[in-house]
């Protein structure tokens, strides 16, 4: 009982403080570029804003048009009922789901790229086109990193993966870990839709990717929308924290240690949001026939974290 | 009492036929034979059922009363394969009869179909090699035959005939494998053969087995002998082609297991790396072939060699595993292919199906001409959706339970050595996956969705009354499979258990099973949550057009835009041969015309099949210097040939 109830409180944590997160690294970027910036709490204002509006849906839409924000809401949702955050379990856990992790990620995008051609205009297409060839590349490098992760613990579970790390020496894992963070980071970036993949704010059609595809949503729908891609943002930072330095992880059901396992975590997820945002206002975006060989490091990474797999002591 | 039931079934099958005949034009008669078709369908889905649940073999054989071994046998393998027959052909017959009507050719189409599924389920439940190849033999010819019913223009019939020779090759390999038993079970029959195959020499067994692999690869789709594939399915009705790639390909993956695993068994493990390398690249070549697509049977055809590729990824491993001495890791790996080939039936079935819904209401397949089917065709075009989210793989729906078995699987492949090559694979598996996914969010999307972009799409004719019908239980039977997999996946545990030595129930058939609907659980509310903070009126407005008036379905991305990233990243696979002609030349800006032509063939066009059948030709060539045409030397050839047979057997 106190178990569901921990695990429930993780996947709020994961849904709701999502735009926080946002807002988090919008003023960090501000900061960075020597702006006052927005208040962290504004990603909340506009969801409220956006959820408050009417809602203008194309002549030529159909019910996937407007039921595609609302699966994709529900998708990544379930998504984030795997991952460990607090204590190394969840809310739905077992053998082999981060095969379902991955793939309830694929299928938020599969009904947003339908939703993106239903809007019957050249953006829709472009948007869910690239997406495609982003998202073809990007996928196999996450599935490989899960899948060293998973020879190293011997079980494919993503909150026995974090028990089993947590237990470990970080020098024995390293080799495997770092290449395979790198990679994780990579595909993050790409799956997200982040510079130098792709920019979060732009709005000219020659460089947007998922901004093209939403282009046609307005009020309710963008808003849940916005909220779902803020979701998967923190789904795979938290993934990162949650693989590769679950350490702080309370073993023991304790308000004290889970208390003190929260704290850490949001340190842990400052850190990366740190980086993310440095990365951000540092960097240029990077031309779209580029992005493919920018993957391609991911996948060398990827590739060679399970084969390192081998030498590592088990 | 099941002895009887299943004779009554096979011979319920061409009784349709001859009562189509006899009723020839009169109408009433005419709208039975469907009826009829159905009945006999629902008989053999009742036996195959209780066959394949409760494991009773039954047993006819009639080789005592003819002058070659004919028997049929149903045990739980022979059921599975039956029961997908049967669960995939009575939403065929049912699309059929709405299908069908305008042509004049659907009388024929009557006469021959019930042939077609008879020959396939002979394939499935035959006992001995005659009857086997019986009904391989028919199942070609019968399967060309109803494809030459909607026509027969030069190319067609060059399609038809390249079909119709490699399905010779196909067979001839497997019949070589069979007659290999001959020495050690004379009567070739698969009891014989079982009992002994363990006499078989050492040498020989790799022999029969890479005979039976090149033989139903060929059939089933195999790269690099997948060639005929999308040319015969793309030509065929759509009905027959539904049944081609939902269920016939599926008789060639119970040969092979009914070969290797039954008639053969304990296999070495490199077998299992041959079918395992084979399957990673027709799955991954499979799918990039179909993204390059825009028509959408050739498209869906291409999809299914991907899916054979996964299905043989999963029978590869089974072997390696039980190569290996690891029986509950091989029925793990089992589990999933035969699965897979099951979920794979019901949702290719339906996809096909949608085709021809598609065809038959604008006259085109042409991805390019159609756009914004959706409102027209509501209910086809609804299941059709579920279809591709099910083909793609997605969770709730019974295509993500099989692939997750198989990633599971080699996952499990870590456990082998200490290189990790299996899970690497995993890479190469998801690759494919996101693939599919990229390629049916086209085909739904550039189909379905948006604005019509033709005539053609725009007065698309609503289907006929009931079409949608039998989308629709495809579509249900996909849903059920995926919230529910502990239904299929428990008896499919059982029938491996009967193939594999000790293959007990793996482990992740029950936690699966238990997960799926605790996911659906989830997705639900979180579902109904988001649609209570969605309540708000939405108002109809035009297509945001930068402010500019008259947007057109031309404007839209088109199949082949929408593909042309993936496919520039991919380019060394397809190898497109580029012709742009500017006019004038010198004037590289201001041209008068360009004109540009892009030209795929297959670079196994190039560097298999053209030297192969350039060969064949030339020693034909040689050959036709012995047929003088002259009958005294005909007589002279019969002469030297019994004296050589002659001589043969009084020195051998």
């Amino acid at each position: 009982m106190m178990n569901l109830f921990i695990n429930t409180v993780q996947l709020l944590i994961l849904v709701l403080a999502a735009p926080l997160l946002r807002g988090v690294i919008s003023k960090l970027k501000a900061w960075i570029q020597k702006r006052q910036g927005a208040s962290v709490w504004r990603p909340y204002a506009d969801l409220w804003k956006l959820l408050h509006k009417e809602e203008l849906v194309p002549n030529t839409a159909t019910v996937v048009f407007r039921l595609a924000p609302v699966i994709g809401f529900a998708v990544t949702v379930a998504a984030a009922a795997f991952l460990p955050l607090l204590h190394p379990a969840a809310l739905l856990s077992l053998d082999g789901d981060i095969f379902i992790f991955v793939y309830l990620l694929a299928m938020s995008r599969f009904v947003m790229s339908l939703g993106a051609l239903d809007g019957g205009s050249a953006f829709g297409g472009m948007g869910s086109s690239r997406e495609a060839l982003v998202a073809a590349l990007a996928e196999s490098p996450l599935f490989l990193v899960l899948t060293a992760l998973a020879i190293l613990a011997k079980t494919g579970s993503l909150s026995e993966i974090a028990g089993w790390t947590i237990g470990q020496n970080f020098f024995d894992v390293s080799t495997v870990h770092i290449l395979a963070f790198v990679a994780l980071a990579i595909v993050t970036v790409a799956e997200t839709g982040r510079i130098p993949v792709d920019n979060p704010t732009t709005h000219l059609e020659l460089t947007m990717i998922h901004e093209a595809m939403v282009l046609e949503y307005s009020g309710p729908s963008l808003a849940l929308i916005e909220w779902s891609q803020a979701i998967k943002l923190h789904l795979l930072a938290a993934l990162m924290i949650s693989l590769f330095a679950p350490w702080g992880m309370s073993l023991a059901a304790s308000p004290v240690g889970l208390a003190s396992a929260l704290g850490l975590y949001a340190v842990k997820l400052a850190c990366l949001v740190i980086g993310l945002a440095i990365v951000e206002s540092s960097v240029a975006k990077l031309r779209m026939y580029v992005v493919p060989d920018f993957l391609r490091v991911a996948w060398a990474l990827a590739i060679l974290a399970v084969i390192f797999t081998a030498i590592t002591k088990r | 009492m099941s002895e009887f039931l299943l004779v009554l079934f096979l011979w319920s099958l061409p009784l349709t036929v001859m009562v189509a005949c006899v009723a020839g034009g009169r109408r009433l008669v005419r709208k039975l034979i469907p009826g009829f078709l159905l009945g006999a369908l629902l008989l053999g889905l009742a036996i195959a059922g209780h066959s394949f649940l409760s494991g009773k073999t039954v047993n006819v054989d009639w080789s005592d009363h003819l002058p070659f071994a004919l028997g049929f046998a149903l045990d739980r393998l022979s059921g599975f394969f039956l029961l997908l027959i049967c669960a995939v052909a009575i939403p065929v017959v049912l699309f059929s009869t709405s299908y069908a009507g305008h042509y004049s050719s659907a009388k024929w189409r009557w006469y021959w179909c019930p042939l077609f599924i008879l020959s396939m389920v002979s394939v499935v439940v035959a006992s001995t090699v005659f009857a086997f190849m019986l009904g391989w033999e028919l199942m070609t010819v019968l399967s060309a035959g109803l494809i030459l019913i909607e026509g027969d223009a030069e190319d067609r019939r060059r399609s038809l005939f390249i079909y119709l020779a490699m399905m010779h090759v196909g067979a001839a390999a497997v019949l070589a494998s069979f007659l290999l038993f001959v020495p050690h079970a004379p009567t070739l029959t698969f009891e014989a053969m079982r009992a002994g195959g363990g006499g078989l020499p050492a040498h020989l067994r790799p022999v029969i087995f890479l005979l039976s692999f090149v033989g139903f690869g060929t059939k089933a789709g195999i790269v690099p002998l997948h060639f005929w594939l999308p040319k015969a399915h793309a030509i065929a009705p759509s009905p027959v082609s539904a049944l081609m790639s939902a269920v016939m390909l599926k008789t060639a993956i119970y040969g092979f297991v009914r070969l290797t695993f039954d008639i053969l068994g304990t296999p070495q493990a490199w077998w299992g790396y041959v079918v395992l390398g084979a399957g990673i690249a027709t799955a991954v070549l499979g799918i990039l072939y179909a993204l390059g697509e825009h028509t959408l049977k050739r498209l869906l055809a291409y999809s299914s060699i991907e899916n054979i590729g996964l299905i043989y990824v999963g029978i590869g491993l089974a072997l390696i595993f039980q190569g290996r001495g690891l029986p509950v890791l091989a029925g793990l790996s089992l589990i999933a292919a035969l699965f897979h080939a099951l979920n794979h039936a019901l949702f290719k079935g339906l996809l096909f199906l949608g085709a021809g819904a598609v065809y038959k209401s604008t006259n085109t397949l042409n991805m390019e001409e159609l756009g914004g089917l959706l409102p027209r065709l509501p209910g086809i075009g609804i299941s059709f959706l579920i279809g591709c989210a099910a083909i793609a793989g997605l969770p709730l729906l019974n295509g993500f339970v099989s692939e997750w078995l198989i990633f599971k699987s080699l996952l499990n492949g870590s456990a082998l050595e200490p290189i990790p090559a299996l899970p690497l694979l995993i890479g190469a598996v998801a690759l494919a996956g996101t693939l599919a996914c990229a390629c049916f969010v086209k085909v739904f999307g550039i189909t379905f969705l948006g604005r019509p972009r033709s005539d053609r799409a725009k007065y698309a004719k609503s289907a006929p009354e009931n079409m949608d019908v039998s989308l629709l239980i495809l579509a249900a039977a996909c849903i059920l499979l995926g919230l529910h997999p502990g239904v299929a996946l428990y008896p499919i545990s059982t029938l491996v258990g009967t193939l594999i030595p000790n293959a007990t129930a793996p482990p992740e058939i029950a936690a699966i099973s238990r997960a799926m609907p605790l996911v659906a659980a989830v997705v639900l509310v979180a579902l109904v949550l988001a649609l209570r903070l969605r309540k708000r009126a939405s108002r109809r407005v035009e297509t945001w057009a930068c402010g500019l008036p008259g947007l057109t379905g031309r404007m839209q991305y088109t199949a082949t835009s929408f593909s042309k990233p993936l496919r520039s990243v991919f380019t060394a696979v397809y190898k497109p041969e580029r012709h742009v002609d500017i006019e004038p030349a010198g004037q590289p800006y201001f041209p008068a015309t360009i004109s540009y032509r892009s030209v795929r063939t297959t670079s196994f066009e190039k560097t298999l099949y053209r030297p192969t059948v350039d060969l064949v030709v030339a020693a034909a060539r040689q050959l036709r210097r012995f047929h003088t045409g002259n009958i005294q030397t005909y007589l002279l050839y019969i002469f030297l040939m019994i004296l050589a047979l002659l001589l043969v057997l009084r020195f051998a």
